[in-house]
């Protein structure tokens, strides 16, 4: 029942209850099929419920393809001036001259999303780690409700924090620190150049770590709490610590799973707008130091769509949200693709 | 040091470090609550909610005009997203249940679940702000509809399923026609699933802000017209907060203060109803 939870349905067992539902009235087994049939054979209200419903379940479809479509016209404009290629590889952001290009926002959203992942990853695993096995049982319940209420909190009010709390934080504490520790090493050091100032790619990475990290626990948790009792027992019946169970059985079982997680939450940070609107800076310009202020693609089009006052610009914004939906609709067809799989196997 | 003990002293190396990945998860969670509730709970008083904006810079004033905005949005994104998301959840889990059709449905609204909702915005912004040449509380409740959609299918459909197939047959085998047993039987007992579904689906569109930044836009006045541009407390709380004065940020960090709540309320209370339901049966 969980996510994309499916049930095949087996017309040679008639049983009941949830795991072997049939498709279908079961007194219409022996009658014909087809769409004509469906309708000769039912009451007209029934009909009528039957197209509404159906009506309301194409309506997701017609959704997607309306905003395909949509973003797709206004952004003809843009890809006629700059070239589908050349506007995605395109530096230039200039409004005056209505010069645009895509890449100083691609920057900011990949630096940001691989960065926050880079983060939350680890305390994602750390977290479905301890809730799934190290956790005494009381305590599963509350943690876990606890982080879930973590992704619950609206992207505004993680702005509102990272630009009033983070950030003064950043600037005066971590930054400072971090550039001591590696500002002298050649190449890394150039991550850390720059004044501090708490408006800038590693705090925006730093906040969309945090709004991810309970996706990636909670599918990772999902998916650790699939492995049978069995294999574990076996493995700690050969003498097993558990952190060598939680490593050499549990982990390489769930792998699909948690490898899903962390797609579905790549597809989250890439489309998540208000969190970074705050600290990103909208600066668009393509950096080398971590400390300075970028521009993603959400953040452009929050802060710079109601002010287009020229068709080229608003198309070329159009232009870019194209590229984004276009690029989530991938990466979250991709995490929902393997979450199936590992969902198959484990039926298997 | 033996190979035992070397393994045993990973071991609690490596429990300990999950152990602080869950403690860091619950600091960041009191981290920003409790910062919320510090700036905020000074600013929220009855004028809060009694008194329209005064001019910036002022002091006074309050963000009626962002609550009865934000309240008119979301009701009316209900209105209309609720009704369409159970029907197609009720396609998806009935009249086609088990068809490839409805399975590629079912995913595409899963997909939809996690898109950007900012992209929804530049949408509706194309088809209900420009053809009509200004923003509107309209275009904002259709941009949330379109979020809260794929959210209720997808509820709706796994509730649906929920239910056993035999109390269906009981009532096919009584002579009612399908949408009978739907509406009569189905709706019937997985109407706490749903219930829930929608609480939380109101839920994840309450604190939406990027959608309504172009469609419902914002107004500095009072205005209770879904025709027209209309203040939301999530887009005031952006402009609030960017903006220079004190007064604002503190304003804004009421009203983040009483949409946390409203929201973190809203999720619990789906959390347990949904627990109380499919624990005592």
């Amino acid at each position: 029942m969980e996510e994309g939870g499916y049930i095949k349905p087996d017309r040679d067992d008639p049983g009941t209850g949830e795991a072997t539902a049939l498709p279908g009235p079961v007194l219409s087994r022996a009658e014909p099929r087809g769409l004509a049939a469906f309708f000769r054979r039912r009451s007209p209200v029934d009909v009528l419920f039957a197209t509404l419903t159906g009506a309301a379940g194409v309506f997701i479809i017609v959704i997607v393809l309306g905003i395909l479509g949509v973003l797709l016209s206004e952004s003809v404009l843009s890809i006629e001036k700059f070239g589908p290629i050349g506007f995605i590889f395109s530096t230039e952001w200039n409004p005056v001259e209505e010069l645009f290009g895509a890449a100083t926002g691609l920057f900011g959203t990949a630096v940001t999303t691989v960065l926050a992942l880079v983060f939350a990853i680890p305390v994602a695993l750390g977290i479905a780690i301890f809730l799934s096995e190290v956790s005494p049982n009381f305590l599963k319940g509350p943690i876990g409700v606890a982080i879930e209420l973590l992704a619950a909190i609206p992207s505004i009010v993680f702005g509102m924090w990272g630009l009033f709390t983070l950030a003064p934080i950043m600037a005066d504490h971590v930054e400072p620190a971090l550039q001591s520790v590696f500002g002298d090493i050649p190449v890394i050091g150039q991550l850390f150049a720059g004044t501090p100032m708490g408006i800038d790619l590693f705090t925006a990475s730093v906040i969309l770590s945090i709004m991810i990290v309970p996706f990636a626990a909670s599918i990772s948790r999902d998916a650790f709490n699939l492995t049978p009792a069995l294999v574990k027992e076996s493995a700690y019946g050969l003498g097993a610590t558990k952190w060598e169970v939680i490593r050499d059985v549990i982990l390489p079982h769930a792998r699909l799973g948690v490898f899903g997680g962390i797609v579905l939450s790549l597809g989250r940070a890439l489309g998540e707008t208000m969190a970074v609107a705050f600290v990103l800076g909208n600066n668009h310009q393509i950096t080398s130091s971590l400390f300075d202020g970028a521009a993603s693609i959400t953040v452009t089009l929050a802060n710079e769509f109601t002010e287009a006052d020229s068709d080229t610009y608003l198309s070329a914004l159009f232009h870019l949200a194209l590229i984004l939906f276009v690029f989530s609709l991938v990466v979250l067809a991709l995490a929902k693709y393997i979450l199936l799989r590992a969902q198959r196997k484990e039926r298997a | 040091m033996t190979g035992q003990q070397w393994r045993k002293l990973r071991g609690y190396g490596g429990l300990s470090l999950s152990t602080l990945a869950a403690a860091l998860g619950l600091f960041w969670l009191f981290f920003i609550l409790s910062d919320v509730v510090i700036h905020g709970i000074g600013a929220l008083t009855p004028e809060l909610f009694m008194k329209d904006p005064a001019p910036p810079g002022v002091a006074g004033g309050g963000m009626r005009n962002a609550f009865v905005g934000q309240l008119l949005i979301t009701f009316f994104a209900t209105l209309f997203g609720v009704p369409l998301g159970i029907l197609g959840g009720t396609f998806l889990a009935e009249y086609a249940r088990g068809k490839g059709f409805a399975r590629f449905i079912s995913i595409l609204a899963d997909i939809m679940v996690s898109v950007p909702s900012i992209v929804i915005g530049t949408f509706v912004y194309a088809v209900l702000v420009r053809p009509l040449g200004h923003f509107s509380g309209w275009a904002g409740a259709a941009a949330l509809a379109l979020i809260m959609i794929p959210v209720v299918v997808r509820t709706t459909e796994d509730m649906l399923t929920l239910v056993p197939w035999s109390q269906r047959e009981a009532a096919f085998a009584l002579g009612a026609p399908y949408y009978k047993v739907i509406i009569q039987v189905v709706y019937r007992g997985a109407a706490t699933g749903i219930l829930t579904g929608v609480l939380l689906s109101v839920a994840r569109v309450s604190g939406e802000t990027a959608p309504l930044l172009f469609t419902s836009f914002n107004n500095a006045y009072y205005s209770a017209d879904m025709g027209q541009p209309i203040a939301s407390l999530t887009a005031t709380i952006f402009q609030y907060a960017m903006g220079p004065f004190e007064e604002w940020h503190t304003q804004a960090w009421a009203a983040s203060l009483v949409i946390t709540l409203f929201i973190l309320i809203l999720t619990v209370a789906g959390r347990a109803i949904i627990r109380w339901r499919y624990s005592h049966r």
